[in-house]
Formats: structure tokens, sequence, C-alpha cells
């Protein structure tokens, strides 16, 4: 389904994701390997995307808190609670699913190790799951209508580039010193 | 120097899967007694029934949020001095500080390092062996 001249287009990148709450607004993002999520309330009409890179650090696995928002674990609950604070009701979103191809050999199959973590992500917190397009081995560009939720997806030639997750550093300095 | 398997651990939060990532988190530091709950409105009673050391508390959830938890849990006078901490979104400063006057014991940034959950709950407790 191809859009016709959206009046505002808001494109995300891996470790982000936007939610929208006014029609005619279109999110959008390429894929490789990463995932994104749409999620829709019928109701509020709060629609939002993510785009991670990977399901979930290894257990005992080290990573920096700043990298943390770009495993979808961390990125779903995100995206969640900015919905809900927009007035999205978390009993009534529902998913759709893009992504995960395992664009580089050198990498496995990354990309289908994704998409198995956003279903079951999605089963685990019992939100039901649309259209889902994902595997294979090409790129993917999601264009998703939020408001409406509806997405389209379609395959690219190129893949985005992927930003390793980087080792731990110093952190932001985004704490409260309330405490010590 | 506590023993962390000595500490009993409530864990509250909304989503499973979070639940289930500090629940790991937790045992991977030795806590042996970890229980949870998905809402607030669940938990309160739960403390109040069977106590607990520790309270680990989502701030953002329906029904009841992590404050009015919080604000509950203080004003209970058999269960009022459990230690507590929060977990919170990156924007919702005034969130911790509204906790603080609350008497919230510290309080965790998401998304969060496993590591930063032991620094802040040795932060209250010591060391944890």
């Amino acid at each position: 389904m191809a859009f016709m001249q959206p009046a505002k287009r808001v494109a995300i990148i891996q470790g982000e994701h936007a939610v929208v709450t006014q029609p005619d607004t279109v999110i959008t993002t390429l894929l490789g390997s990463c995932i994104a999520v749409c999620l829709h309330d019928p109701v509020s009409h709060v629609g939002g995307m993510n785009h991670f890179l990977l399901g979930e650090p290894g257990r005992g696995q080290t990573v920096a808190a700043a990298d943390m928002n770009r495993y979808g674990l961390h990125a779903m609950e995100l995206l969640i609670n900015a919905m809900m604070q927009r007035g999205a009701s978390r009993l009534r979103l529902t998913a759709q699913i893009f992504g995960g191809g395992n664009i580089q050999a050198a990498f496995g199959p990354i990309g289908t190790k994704n998409a198995e973590f956003a279903l079951r992500f999605l089963k685990t917190e019992g939100i039901p799951v649309g259209q889902t397009n994902v595997g294979g081995t090409q790129a993917r560009k999601v264009e998703f209508r939020a408001w409406e939720g509806v997405a389209s997806c379609t395959l690219v030639a190129q893949a985005p580039p992927v930003r390793a997750v980087i080792p731990p550093r110093p952190p932001a300095g985004n704490d409260v010193e309330l405490f010590g | 120097m506590p023993a962390a398997a000595a500490i009993k651990v409530m864990v509250v939060d909304d989503q499973t899967s979070m639940r289930a990532m500090i629940r790991r988190t937790l045992q991977d530091l030795g806590f042996r007694d970890v229980r949870d709950k998905p809402s607030a409105l669940e938990a309160l009673p739960a403390v109040q029934n069977d106590r607990v050391h520790l309270i680990i508390s989502d701030y953002n959830m329906p029904d009841m949020d992590g404050l009015e938890f919080l604000k509950a849990v203080r004003a209970d006078p058999v269960i009022g001095k459990t230690v507590f901490i929060m977990l919170t979104g990156s924007s919702e400063k005034s969130v911790v500080q509204k906790a603080a006057e609350l008497g919230v014991n510290n309080y965790v940034v998401k998304p969060f390092a496993p590591a930063a959950l032991k620094e802040k709950i040795e932060r209250v407790f010591g060391e944890l062996s």
C-alpha cells in the first residue's frame, strides 16, 4: 500500500521510538536485521513504532546504560510507556512486526533471532500480533500511519548502517543526586 | 556485609518481560527469595500479608503508580520502613524528587544495566555477599 503525500513524516533509527496522536503522520524507518514493532490503540488512536537492534542482552553481559534502549526488551517498554502516557491502554494494543532480515551471513541468523524475540515478547505481554513481515535476506522500509494503525513494508536493496553496541562508558549524568 | 540470599524481594512491574529480567538479574546477584506482581494493587496486600525486606517497583503503572504505591507502603505502620527502590523513566526527574519526598530509599533509571541495579541496592543495604 502506498501512502499519498502525508502531512508529516517522522523518521526513526535504531534505539529510537516515536508516538503519534494525530492523523496524516507517518513514522518511517529502514531495517536490516533490526526489528520495528508498530503498536496501535484503535480507541485512543495512539500509535507508535520503535526500532531495536537486538532482543535482550545475554545473561551476565555488560552493556552501557545508554545502549540498553537498543535492546528490544527496553525499547518495547519505552514505546508502551510513551503510548500510555499519551492516552493508550495496553489492554487494547495490537502489534505489527517488521524486519529481522539476515542481511550479512557473517552475523549468522541474527535477524531471525530478533524476530523470534519480538514474537515471544508480544506473546508474553498478551499483545495480539497482526501483520508480520520478517526474515529473508533483504532490507525493508516500513511506513506506519500510526493514528490509523496502518503499516506498509517494502523490500529495498540497500541495508541501513548498523552501529555496534559499544562497551560501557561512564554514566551520562542523568541521575538526580538525592541519595548517597 | 548482608547476604543477598537472606533478603526477601518483591518486584512490581506491569510488564511481564521486565519482571522476568529483573528476577534474573537479582538471582544472578545472589537473591533467592524474589516474588513479583504485575501491579501495585496486587503487590500491596501481598507484602502486607508476607513481609519483604526490599520492594523494587516500577513507577509507570496503570491503576496505582509507583508513587501511590510508595505512599501506601510508607503509611502502613507494619511495613512502612520496608526498603523501597523505584524504577523510573529517564525523563521523570520530577518523579524522583516526589519519590524522595515520600521516602523512597533509592531509584534506578530505565533502561538500566544490571550493574546499576546492584549499585543502588548496595547503596541501601551495603555491599552484598
